[in-house]
């Protein structure tokens, strides 16, 4: 086109639920080549947590070293108050880590996807009724509510779960249902009603196909927020103690003075960990949601200017230019 | 040739290329020439995507920095692309405003419309304060709207309404020339009429030039009295208004004519074959030849040349050309 | 005048979530397995007593007395008393309540500033390195669990620069004599200063990406081309035109934000021992202190929801379109 100013498309409306990563980090930052990144780290972590037992070299439970003995040949990366390796600590730690970040992402997408779409789908009441309930969970504050609810219905992991998932599905179901909203116009489920299609039909070949991509990509988001739940839980001791994770890891550090006993070995390292894996998730999951939804604005601003070249003289194509 | 020295803006084998990335450019204007005198209405026509609002956002200096321009746009005798945005910009609004196509969005949403009129007046220091208001409100009027809604936003306005506006505000700094891209598309038909008469009596009493840039045939007739024909990044022809009707020297011109609809007319709409070509590739030979229903040999081989096919008149077609003219069938 | 619809709507809106909220906290606390009394400590608690202490509390009432109960008593301001030492939740919670908020407040300035500076420098300079650089550095920052930022702060930081890293002031300022005002608030500063640094770090990558977004999406819009064409300069245009408009959602953020302050301000009073609201809810828990656990959940989400309806007004305010 050689028209300047190139019109965009309308961008989908969405209400942006609160601390959701805003779309256009894959326009600004990185191109596939960062989110072909992000999925190696998260793969890497991901074998490093299932080949725990395996690849460790030291047990977790038994003390094999000098309380916050620093890094040496032996103990690649210290060990903590309790005498046990960091190294080994930090794969047996991927595993609960990840097994909570996967398991609670996957229950909310579950129960916000199926809100999201029931309440798409169907519109009218349901549709009021469900989102009423989304906003008021939207609204009340997450963290002292998962605190609340870790305080009162016990430490175990599956209770975690449950709890980080059951605090942050509606963000998805609110995009889910934007989603399916929009879908439901589209001539081909007109068309599929008109041919008499039952409604569960019509949601499991034509809505659920099109709304799994996004799915995916939000469920992948909700990854890293429920690794960062399992950390302020962990932090705030209301983690199941007999889990080790790496915000188990981080807490240990800080009840056990390693900021004074200047072992930064034990603060450092789990954190990094941490945020490597939401990085790397945020990174995987916006890519996702961008390639789905792409801007085209031009900017019309910019340091620098249009450029100025001289007229053109020579050029090997015969006859091309107007003698004076 | 008119004569140059009466010439208000001379635009002089202007080229523009837009990068495109990976090495590839688009070369959207390919050397074009034109002239506009003071208080004439010219038309720019063309299909979309031929290059006529690449054309003047390239005389404002508008283009984004993936843009190459080269060539002259003189106005009033001093080229004012020697240095790029440095010497076109001073030049903007005073001398030269522009009418943008869609002036539903030349208007800032949380501002009021009468802020954004005077700003230009403020910003150029013609007028500020209390004289830029009661300028505003002078401006509103002339273009049919009532001066108290100065202080309202845009949203508060019709299409066709801010359209006026749009128009008002162009008029903030008295420039000689107007260009208006497109500047009634999207409104409707009782709409366009009264904004293009309004265009014609604000050009006419204030003695302002204007360039019109549309697709739309019956426009620029009914506006302008001479057009400027573009395809492809050039001006294949250009001359007074009703002889490219009565006697079109180009086969683009004459099929885009053919091509509009006469309200009351019998005769069939011919649309025009084919697509336009991809301009970011070199090409050989005539433009327009793929389309044209008068081709002949040397049109695939040969770019033609612009020349004079009359008085104030050029055209850039092989068939013009004494030489080759018997050649064609 | 159409916006009166609008606020009527949002207010009881807000009104609506309030009772929500405080619903939820009178069914989650009477949801704790055993009742306030029977996990009562106390040595010398007879059985007698015990009974005695039901029939006050009103516990042997049925759950709809008990909430009429709670509600009256809410009414009046009464938000129970605490069980370790026996004071009014609400007057324990005031001073605490305080210093959170300006420890929130100015970690909210710190985000939005360190936002907005990076969010139009990155806007600016799209696609290069530093736009890159920039964005990186603020996602970074925003994947970091809090406690964790907090932590490598006292560890890194703070001896650093000679920064305190617990509680609110100095324990022996004032006590050889009255202080200045001047002494005891810069006191008191220096040890806002770390917490809410932490915050506004975890948090200012949000507003990045807000601010770039909207500076964008502004700059693409045809008024910039316009005003552009009016012959106003680059910097020009971005102040009263593009910043104008990224204010909207900027604003907006920083009241839908107050829900991850809230929740990062819980960590970082626990790392930094912070007498705020958050340190209470920690103290709390610990404590088993379910009043005054309660009584904080409440405020904070009260407070969240206020917040909320606060964003709304103000977008009505900023953005003249809204209307519905």
């Amino acid at each position: 086109m050689s028209e300047a100013a190139v019109p965009a498309p309308p961008a989908p409306v969405v209400n942006a639920p609160r601390r959701r990563r805003h779309s256009f980090v894959r326009d600004v930052l990185f191109g596939e080549r960062q989110a072909v990144v992000g999925t190696i780290v998260i793969v890497f972590f991901t074998l490093v947590a299932v080949l725990a037992p395996h690849i460790a070299p030291y047990s977790v439970t038994q003390q094999t070293c000098a309380p916050y003995a620093g890094l040496s040949g032996k103990h690649l990366l210290g060990c903590d108050d309790g005498g046990i390796d960091m190294f080994s600590e930090l794969m047996w730690g991927a595993r609960v880590s990840l097994i909570v970040g996967f398991a609670a992402a996957v229950v909310a997408m579950v129960i916000g996807g199926g809100v999201g779409v029931v309440s798409g789908f169907f519109g009218g009441r349901t549709d009021i009724v469900l989102m009423r309930i989304t906003d008021y969970f939207l609204v009340i504050p997450d963290i002292p509510l998962m605190i609340v609810f870790a305080a009162l219905f016990g430490r175990h992991l599956l209770n975690i779960i449950i709890i980080i998932a059951i605090i942050y599905w509606t963000s998805t179901a609110r995009l889910i249902r934007a989603q399916v909203k929009s879908l439901r116009e589209r001539v081909f489920v007109k068309r599929s009603r008109a041919l008499g299609a039952s409604n569960t039909r019509l949601i499991f070949k034509h809505v659920l196909p099109q709304v799994t991509p996004l799915l995916i990509a939000n469920t992948v988001l909700m990854v890293a927020i429920a690794m960062f739940a399992e950390t302020y839980v962990a932090f705030l001791g209301l983690g199941d103690p007999t889990q080790l994770s790496w915000g188990l890891l981080i807490s240990n550090a800080f009840q056990g003075g390693a900021m004074f006993r200047h072992a930064w070995w034990a603060i450092v390292t789990p954190g990094l960990c941490v945020t490597i894996v939401i990085l790397a998730c945020t990174i995987v999951g916006q890519s996702m949601e961008d390639a789905m939804n792409p801007r085209l604005k031009v900017g019309h601003l910019s340091v620098k200017r249009f450029g100025l070249r001289p007229i053109p003289t020579m050029r090997p194509a015969p006859g091309r230019w107007r003698e004076e | 040739m008119s004569d140059d020295s009466a010439a208000l803006i001379e635009v002089r084998d202007l080229h523009v290329w837009f990068d495109l990335g990976r090495g590839s450019e688009l070369h959207a204007v390919q050397g074009i020439d034109f002239q506009l005198r003071p208080g004439e209405r010219m038309g720019l026509v063309g299909e979309s995507g031929c290059g006529k609002t690449t054309t003047i956002l390239g005389m404002m200096g508008l283009l984004p920095p993936s843009a190459s321009i080269a060539g002259s746009v003189i106005l009033e005798g001093v080229d004012i692309l020697t240095r790029g945005e440095e010497s076109v910009s001073p030049h903007r609004w005073c001398d030269m405003a522009m009418i943008f196509q869609g002036a539903m969005n030349a208007f800032n949403p949380v501002k009021t419309v009468g802020s954004q009129i005077a700003e230009p007046m403020e910003l150029h220091g013609t007028h500020s304060g209390r004289a830029a208001r009661a300028r505003v409100r002078e401006l509103l009027e002339l273009v049919g709207i009532a001066g108290s809604r100065a202080d309202r936003y845009p949203h508060e306005f019709s299409g066709g309404m801010r359209q006026r506006a749009a128009i008002a505000m162009s008029l903030a700094c008295e420039p000689k020339v107007l260009l208006a891209d497109e500047p009634t598309t999207a409104l409707d038909v009782m709409v366009q009429a009264q904004i293009l008469e309004l265009l014609v009596s604000l050009t006419n009493d204030l003695g302002l030039a204007m360039i019109l840039v549309t697709h739309d045939l019956p426009v620029v007739a009914q506006v302008c009295r001479r057009a400027a024909v573009m395809y492809a990044g050039e001006i294949v022809e250009q001359g007074p208004m009703l002889e490219l009707y009565h006697d079109p020297k180009h086969p683009y011109t004459r099929m885009l004519f053919a091509a509009t609809p006469d309200l009351y007319g019998e005769d069939e709409v011919l649309s025009i074959p084919g697509a336009p070509p991809r301009l970011d590739r070199e090409l050989v030979g005539c433009p327009f030849a793929p389309r044209c229903d008068r081709t002949f040999d040397r049109c695939a081989h040969e770019h033609p040349h612009v020349r004079a096919v009359g008085a104030d008149r050029l055209a850039a077609c092989h068939l013009n050309d004494p030489v080759t003219a018997g050649a064609a069938s | 005048m159409a916006g009166a619809d609008y606020i009527i709507k949002r207010t009881f809106f807000a009104i609506a979530t309030i009772f929500v909220a405080v619903t939820l906290n009178f069914v989650l606390f009477r949801a704790v397995p055993g009742n306030a009394v029977t996990s009562l400590r106390c040595q010398f608690c007879t059985k007698q007593f015990k009974d005695a202490l039901s029939k006050q509390l009103g516990l042997n009432k049925s759950k709809w007395a008990q909430y009429g109960i709670y509600l009256d008593n809410l009414a009046h301001g009464d938000l129970g008393s605490s069980y370790s030492d026996h004071n009014p939740v609400l007057q324990d919670l005031e001073t605490p309540l305080k210093n959170t908020g300006l420890m929130v407040t100015l970690g909210t300035l710190f985000s939005v500033i360190l936002g907005i500076l990076s969010g139009v420098f990155a806007s600016w300079r799209r696609g290069t390195l530093t736009d890159r650089f920039n964005l990186i550095t603020s996602l970074a920052f925003y994947s970091m669990p809090t406690q964790w930022l907090g932590m490598l702060m006292v560890f890194y930081v703070a001896a650093w620069f000679g920064l305190p890293v617990a509680g609110i002031q100095t324990p022996d300022l004032g006590v050889l004599g009255p202080v200045s005002f001047w002494t005891l608030w810069s006191n008191r500063f220096e040890h806002m200063l770390l917490p809410a640094l932490t915050l506004g770090l975890v948090l200012y990558g949000e507003y990045t990406l807000i601010v770039r977004s909207a500076m964008l999406e502004t700059l693409g819009e045809d008024y910039i081309l316009t005003a552009r064409a009016k012959g106003l300069k680059n910097w020009r245009i971005v102040w009263t035109h593009a910043l104008r408009n990224a204010m909207l959602p900027i604003v907006t953020l920083i009241a839908l934000s107050f829900g991850s302050i809230v929740g990062g301000a819980i960590l970082v009073e626990d790392v930094f021992s912070y007498p705020g609201i958050g340190f209470a809810v920690i103290q709390a828990i610990d404590r088993r202190d379910y009043p005054v656990l309660q009584g904080a959940f409440l405020l904070l989400t009260v407070s969240v929801i206020v917040s909320n309806f606060i964003a709304d007004l103000l977008y009505f305010k900023l953005d003249p379109r809204v209307t519905t």
